[in-house]
C-alpha cells in the first residue's frame, strides 16, 4: 500500500477520534434526556480556551493543561445543565415528558446558549485566531519507517483510547454509570425505583462535557489555532456521526466517527479542502433517507 | 348593512391607515430629515419579516422544525443575482425566478425527507443547509465563491430606474405586504387548518383522510418559495451577496424571531423579526453585544414566555382541555 495513503488513514483516524469524543457527549446526553444539546460544541471551545489561559498566563506543564481543560469542560457542562436545561424540566408529569413542545423548548434553549457562549468568548478574547506558544505545539515529526507522523496525532489517539476506556469503566462498573444506563433505558421506571434523575443528568453532562473539553484542547495543541467559532464544524461532524450511529449507541457513534474521519481525509486526495466538508453532510442525508434509525440503531442496547 | 359588517369595514380602514402611516409616511419623513441609515435598517427588517412569516408557516403552523431556512433564502438570492448579472434579466423576471428557485429546491429537499419525523427532519434540514452553503462557497466558476456576486444595475420596473433609497424601500414594503398577506391568507384557510392538525397530531390527521406527506411538501414548497422571494429582494436592494449571509447562524436568527414571537402566530413572528432586527440597532452603544442580545432574548423568551409573545398553541391547548372535561363529564385530574 502506498505510504501516503497510510498516512492519510492515520490523519483520518486522529480527526475521527476527535469527532468520536464529541459524539459520545452528544450520545450520552441524548440517551438520558432525549434532547439534542446544541451547545455541546461550545464545551469543546471552552476546553480549548481554558487550556489557552493556563498556557499563556500560568505556563503550566502539558499534562496539567489537559487536566484543566477536562475539568473546565465538566464544570461548563454542569453549569449549562443548571441554566439551560433544568428550568425546562419543571414539569415531571408524563404528559409533559412526552410532549414535543417541551423537547423543542429545550433544544431551542441550548441553541440560544450556544450563541451566548460563543459571543461571550468572542467578547473577551476577540474573534481572531489565538496562537499557541511554540513550546506547547504538538507537531514535531516522528519518523516510523518511511512514514512521518506528528506527536499530536499520537497524543490524540492515545489519550482518546484512555478516555474511552475510562468511560467504559464508569458506565459499566460504577453506580453512577448504572444510573445513567438505567435512565437512558427507561426514565420513568428508573425514577420509580428511586434513582435521582437530576443527579444522574448532572453526572451525564459532566462526563460528556469533559470528553468534549479535552478534545478541544488537544485539537488546539495539534493545529495551533484557537478561536471562538472552532466548535461549530467538529461538533456538526460529531452530530452526523451520532445520527449515523443511531442516536443512542456509543459504539455506533465511535465507529461512525472514525469512518467519517477516514473518509474525509481520503476525500482530500480527490477534491479540494472546501468540498471535503460535503462528505459528512452527504453521509448525513444518505443515512437519514436509507437508514432512518441509524446504521447501528435499533439492534443495540441504548448507551 | 348590519352592524357587524360596518365594524369589519371600519377595522379594515383603521388597519390600512396604520399600515400606510407606519410603512409610508414615517420613512418619508425620515428621508426628508436625512436619516437614510434608518431606512436601510427598515429594509432589512422587512426582508426578515418575510423570512419570519415563511418560517412561521413551516415551523409554527405545521410544526416541522427547520434548521436550514437561510439556505433557501440564499438560493433565491443567488438565482436572482446570477440571472440579473449573467443573463441581464430585469427585476420583474428575477424576483419570481428567485422564489421559484427557492421553492423547487425546497420541494426537492422535501421529497425524500418528509417521511422523517421530529428531530430527524430538523437534522436533515440542517445538513441540507450546510450542503448548500458549502456549494455556494466552493463552486467558484458558477457562484464566484467567497467573493460573492455584485449587481450594478438598480431595480428597474416599468421602464423606471429606482435609484433612491426611499423608492427601493417602498418597493420592498409593497412586496413584503403582498407576501405576508398571501401567507396570512394561507394560514387562515382550510390549508392552514390542515397544517395545524398535522402539528397537533399527524396520525390523527392521516386517519381523517388528510394526505400528510403531500400536505407537508406543499407547505415546505410555499415556505421556501417566499424565502427565495426574500432572497431575491435582498440581492437587488443591497446589490451584493456572499455566502456569509446564508449560514447556520442566519437560520438560527430566523428561528429565534419565530420563537420569540410565538410559534404558529404570524403577527408574533413579524413582531419577533422587528424586535430582533431593531433591538441591536437601538442598543448600538453596546457595540459587539449584538448577538449576545439575540441569544439572551431568545433564551429569556423561551424561559419566561414558552408560548412566545402571541403564542397560538396555548389557545388550542386551552380549548382542548375544555372540550376534554366536557366530553368526560368530570373535572380534570392533574398528574401532580
Amino acid at each position: 500500500m502506498d505510504s501516503y495513503f497510510l498516512m492519510q488513514i492515520v490523519n483520518g483516524l486522529s480527526a475521527g477520534m476527535i469527532y468520536a469524543l464529541i459524539a459520545i457527549g452528544f450520545t450520552l446526553i441524548f440517551g438520558v434526556l432525549n434532547v439534542v444539546n446544541f451547545a455541546h460544541g461550545e464545551m469543546y471551545t471552552i476546553g480549548a480556551f481554558a487550556g489557552l489561559v493556563c498556557i499563556n498566563s500560568l505556563h503550566w506543564p502539558l499534562a496539567l493543561v489537559i487536566i484543566v481543560a477536562l475539568a473546565a469542560g465538566g464544570v461548563a457542562g454542569v453549569v449549562l445543565e443548571k441554566v439551560a436545561f433544568k428550568p425546562f424540566r419543571r414539569f415531571q408529569d408524563e404528559a409533559s415528558l412526552k410532549s414535543r413542545a417541551m423537547r423543542e423548548a429545550t433544544l431551542l434553549s441550548s441553541l440560544a446558549f450556544s450563541i451566548l457562549i460563543k459571543e461571550i468568548i468572542q467578547h473577551f478574547f476577540g474573534a481572531e485566531m489565538q496562537t499557541i506558544p511554540a513550546g506547547y505545539l504538538l507537531n514535531d515529526p516522528i519518523k516510523v519507517g518511511s512514514l512521518t507522523f506528528s506527536t499530536g496525532q499520537f497524543l490524540i489517539l492515545g489519550s482518546s483510547v484512555v478516555m474511552l476506556g475510562g468511560l467504559q469503566y464508569v458506565l459499566f462498573h460504577t453506580r453512577i454509570g448504572l444510573a445513567i444506563r438505567a435512565i437512558s433505558n427507561n426514565p420513568l421506571g428508573a425514577k420509580y425505583v428511586g434513582l435521582s434523575v437530576d443527579k444522574t443528568i448532572i453526572a451525564t453532562f459532566a462526563v460528556g462535557s469533559m470528553l468534549g473539553g479535552a478534545a478541544g484542547i488537544m485539537v488546539g495543541l495539534y493545529q495551533g489555532a484557537i478561536f471562538p467559532y472552532m466548535g461549530y464544524a467538529p461538533s456538526l461532524k460529531a452530530f452526523v456521526a451520532m445520527v449515523m450511529g443511531g442516536l443512542s449507541s456509543i459504539p455506533g457513534a465511535v465507529v461512525c466517527a472514525l469512518i467519517l474521519g477516514v473518509c474525509e481525509s481520503m476525500a482530500t486526495n480527490f477534491m479540494t479542502q472546501g468540498w471535503s466538508d460535503m462528505v459528512a453532510y452527504s453521509f448525513l442525508i444518505i443515512t437519514l433517507i436509507f437508514f432512518p434509525q441509524g446504521i447501528f440503531g435499533a439492534r443495540r442496547e441504548r448507551v | 348593512m348590519n352592524i357587524n359588517a360596518k365594524n369589519k369595514i371600519r377595522s379594515r380602514i383603521i388597519t390600512l391607515a396604520v399600515l400606510i402611516l407606519v410603512l409610508a409616511v414615517v420613512p418619508g419623513i425620515l428621508s426628508v430629515l436625512g436619516k437614510s441609515y434608518y431606512i436601510q435598517v427598515a429594509n432589512s427588517a422587512l426582508i426578515f419579516c418575510i423570512l419570519a412569516a415563511s418560517m412561521n408557516l413551516i415551523t409554527g403552523t405545521s410544526g416541522l422544525l427547520c434548521l436550514g431556512h437561510a439556505a433557501f433564502f440564499g438560493i433565491g438570492a443567488y438565482a436572482a443575482a446570477l440571472a440579473a448579472t449573467d443573463l441581464g434579466l430585469p427585476f420583474w423576471v428575477t424576483l419570481p425566478l428567485g422564489g421559484i428557485a427557492g421553492g423547487i429546491a425546497g420541494i426537492l429537499v422535501a421529497l425524500p425527507t418528509m417521511r422523517l419525523i421530529s428531530i430527524y427532519f430538523s437534522v436533515a434540514t440542517l445538513g441540507v443547509g450546510e450542503i448548500i452553503h458549502v456549494t455556494l462557497l466552493n463552486w467558484v466558476s458558477f457562484t464566484r465563491g467567497p467573493m460573492g456576486v455584485q449587481i450594478y444595475e438598480p431595480i428597474t420596473l416599468f421602464g423606471h430606474r429606482f435609484t433612491s433609497l426611499l423608492s427601493v424601500y417602498y418597493i420592498i414594503a409593497v412586496l413584503a405586504c403582498i407576501s405576508i398577506w398571501i401567507i396570512w391568507k394561507l394560514t387562515n384557510s382550510y390549508f392552514g387548518n390542515a397544517l395545524r392538525s398535522l402539528r397537533e397530531d399527524d396520525q390523527c390527521a392521516e386517519a381523517m383522510g388528510i394526505n400528510v406527506v403531500k400536505l407537508k411538501i406543499q407547505a415546505f414548497g410555499v415556505s421556501t418559495f417566499f424565502a427565495g422571494i426574500a432572497g431575491a429582494i435582498l440581492a437587488h436592494s443591497v446589490g451584493y451577496i456572499s455566502p456569509d449571509s446564508f449560514q447556520f447562524s442566519e437560520s438560527i436568527l430566523i428561528l429565534a424571531m419565530v420563537v420569540v414571537g410565538g410559534l404558529g402566530s404570524l403577527p408574533g413572528g413579524l413582531l419577533g423579526a422587528l424586535l430582533l432586527i431593531l433591538l441591536p440597532e437601538v442598543a448600538r452603544g453596546l457595540g459587539d453585544f449584538r448577538m449576545i442580545a439575540v441569544g439572551a432574548v431568545m433564551f429569556l423568551s423561551i424561559l419566561l414566555l414558552p408560548r412566545g409573545l402571541f403564542g397560538e398553541t396555548s389557545a388550542i391547548d386551552l380549548a382542548r382541555r375544555q372540550f376534554n372535561s366536557a366530553w368526560n363529564g368530570r373535572q380534570m385530574v392533574g398528574w401532580k
